[in-house]
């Protein structure tokens, strides 16, 4: 049972990181940063629980908005290139952000241990869960309240006229601008909101696993948050659900038995599924085709 | 003062390799408008060809080089099928994903065959260092700029001078008024593509050589920094890729010296930034991304 549980909190997670890349690319930007705003989502909410004690929402919430801060931060700068430009320039600021975890010590004495991140070791022993007696089964139901949440927020913002702005602004610029849209704030807000998801996902992430090192923030996972929303498709959030529920569930577990070959499959899988459903997934049809099933008319 | 200078001697050496990976990269995105982040792992399943070669045939310098370069165009061609030829050309984000899942494939089938961590591989010139004055360079850094300056102008005398060049520039302006014109798109990008992957097989194969081994980590190494030097120089930029490679390998090693290992990839990274945000289109790129534009805004 223990199993299913890991499995839930993991899709959990990614679900998050892939619902904060998911917001920026309405807007049109590819933004390989979502790893980065995680870091710092994770070791923020690690670091108020572990050395400053605090309850773990409140902590979360913090450090997620931490994360948000740095995301309008860089946001500004990043608005003013484009496309491959942005890719690279959001990779750099990723990895300028690991390194900068990978460069950092803070460790205070707890008892007779050293609790704190600490480097190249990373943060070890972000006990949270573990010592106010949760179990597994409860840490899972804690993620998805968060991801359902998070996902009906996305879900309504994406139904009301903010979503629309979001999308226009994708579809094109220039029409989005002469309509008196304005392109700055939209992107911002896009990529603080981003930060935000991506900041919640990362103080989730360090409870659940307990331990935390730079290596986990690498460009393979800001791929990955960007492969969610790219392979589920930009019609809808459960594109992404079901873009993280195909490579973790359905990749990396049902194919675990081809052991070391299965990241030879993984690979040509993922390159399959982009060239049959080039807009992912859970394409706009599909969404017709649901609603048609529910009786509902095209809106 | 004489501790800069040998800095920045030390800086060009690495920095022409830099160049020639970049060369590989504005020439592949200069086509195609799309990035490949499987070109550094490709370079390394040749150089991983190369190896094999060495330890099986126990074959020479030239042999090697050979084996080196071929293996980097197969696989270099594989990549251009798979995510390059097969994806709707307006799916930028799709091909850059599946490029990045194919990385994770060529990695784990290289790993499968070469378990071990590290590998021996030939070296050329390997401990005669050449000394001007105060200060010196190994030989086969020198060796290293003497091939990556030959390859800079066979590069540009084949782009401008011969009718496959005019092809490629052709391709890169406009393709469909390409195909018009009876230019064979497909097999002039995958020539390109081609073309590009010797030239990263010939940087792999000197690296490698410099190093005498070789890991799989090599792909994520020869990805980043070669992407780091074309972006500085400006993408699609022949003489850019070479100034960004010089550049980012005398800022690097200048970094290692006074600020020490840990901070000379933040510093890299954040340069990255820096030039993006304040002059997108790179160093040397700069007035054909404001051609680009002033056409864009004439439409």
């Amino acid at each position: 049972m223990d199993f299913y549980y890991g499995m839930a909190q993991l899709i959990g997670v990614h679900t998050l990181l892939g619902l904060s890349a998911y917001v920026v690319l309405l807007t049109g930007q590819v933004s390989m940063a979502q790893a980065g705003f995680f870091a710092i989502g994770a070791y923020l909410g690690g670091m108020l629980t572990v050395l400053a004690g605090w309850h773990i929402v409140p902590a979360m919430l913090l450090a997620a908005a931490a994360s948000a801060v740095v995301a309008t931060i860089v946001g500004f700068p990043a608005l003013r290139v484009k496309g491959l430009m942005l890719v690279v320039a959001t990779l750099a600021f990723g990895e300028a952000v690991r390194i900068f975890w990978f460069n950092f010590d803070y460790q205070i004495a707890k008892g007779n241990i050293q609790v704190g991140p600490l480097g190249g070791e990373g943060f070890k022993q972000i006990r949270y869960f573990p010592e106010n007696g949760w179990s597994t089964g409860e840490v899972a139901i804690f993620i998805w309240v968060w991801v359902v949440i998070v996902m009906a927020a996305i879900w309504w913002m994406d139904r009301s006229r903010v979503g629309s702005v979001l999308r226009a602004v994708g579809e094109d610029e220039l029409a989005a601008q002469s309509v008196g849209i304005n392109l700055t704030a939209v992107k911002v807000s896009a990529m603080t909101i981003g930060g935000f998801i991506a900041g919640l996902g990362g103080g989730i992430y360090a409870h659940y696993t307990t331990h935390i090192e730079h290596l986990n923030f690498g460009v393979i996972l800001a791929t990955f948050a960007i492969a969610y929303p790219i392979l589920g498709g930009l019609s809808s959030v459960i594109g992404v659900l079901i873009a993280v529920i195909f490579i973790q569930g359905f990749l990396v577990e049902v194919l675990r038995f081809m052991g070391d070959w299965r990241n030879l499959l993984f690979g040509a899988l993922i390159v399959l599924a982009m060239n049959v459903r080039p807009d992912g997934l859970f394409d706009a049809r599909a969404t017709r085709t649901i609603r048609r099933l529910f009786g509902r008319q095209d809106a | 003062m004489a501790d800069f200078l040998q800095n920045c001697l030390d800086g060009i050496a690495i920095g022409a390799a830099y160049a020639l990976l970049a060369l590989g990269f504005t020439l592949i995105f200069g086509v195609l408008r799309r990035l490949n982040l499987s070109y550094g792992p490709s370079i390394m399943a040749g150089v991983f060809a190369g190896t094999a070669a060495y330890m099986a045939f126990n074959a020479g310098l030239a042999e090697v080089a050979i084996a080196t370069v071929i293996g980097a165009v197969v696989v270099g061609a594989y990549i251009e099928r798979l995510c390059f030829w097969a994806i709707r050309k307006d799916m930028a984000v799709a091909s850059m994903v599946s490029s990045f899942v194919i990385w994770m494939q060529i990695e784990e089938g290289v790993t499968l065959l070469f378990p071990d961590r590290t590998y021996a591989f030939p070296g050329i010139l390997a401990d005669s260092v050449v000394e001007f004055g105060p200060f010196f360079l190994r030989a086969s850094s020198l060796a290293m700029l003497a091939i990556a300056a030959l390859a800079v102008l066979g590069l540009l005398a084949l782009i401008y001078r011969t009718h496959f060049g005019l092809a490629v520039r052709a391709v890169s302006e406009n393709p469909e008024a390409a195909r018009v014109a009876g230019v064979n798109t497909g097999l002039v990008t995958l020539l390109a593509f081609a073309c590009a992957s010797a030239l990263g097989g010939l940087a792999g194969f000197l690296i490698a050589a410099g190093d005498q081994q070789i890991t799989p980590l090599f792909g994520l190494w020869a990805t980043f920094k070669g992407l780091i030097a074309m972006m500085l120089g400006g993408m699609g930029s022949i003489p850019g890729a070479v100034l960004g490679g010089l550049l980012l390998g005398t800022v690097e090693a200048n970094a290692l010296w006074y600020l020490g290992v840990e901070t000379r990839d933040l510093i890299a990274y954040m340069l990255l930034f820096a030039v993006l945000t304040f002059r997108p289109g790179g160093l040397m790129g700069q007035a054909a991304l404001m051609a680009r534009r002033a056409a864009e805004s004439r439409v």
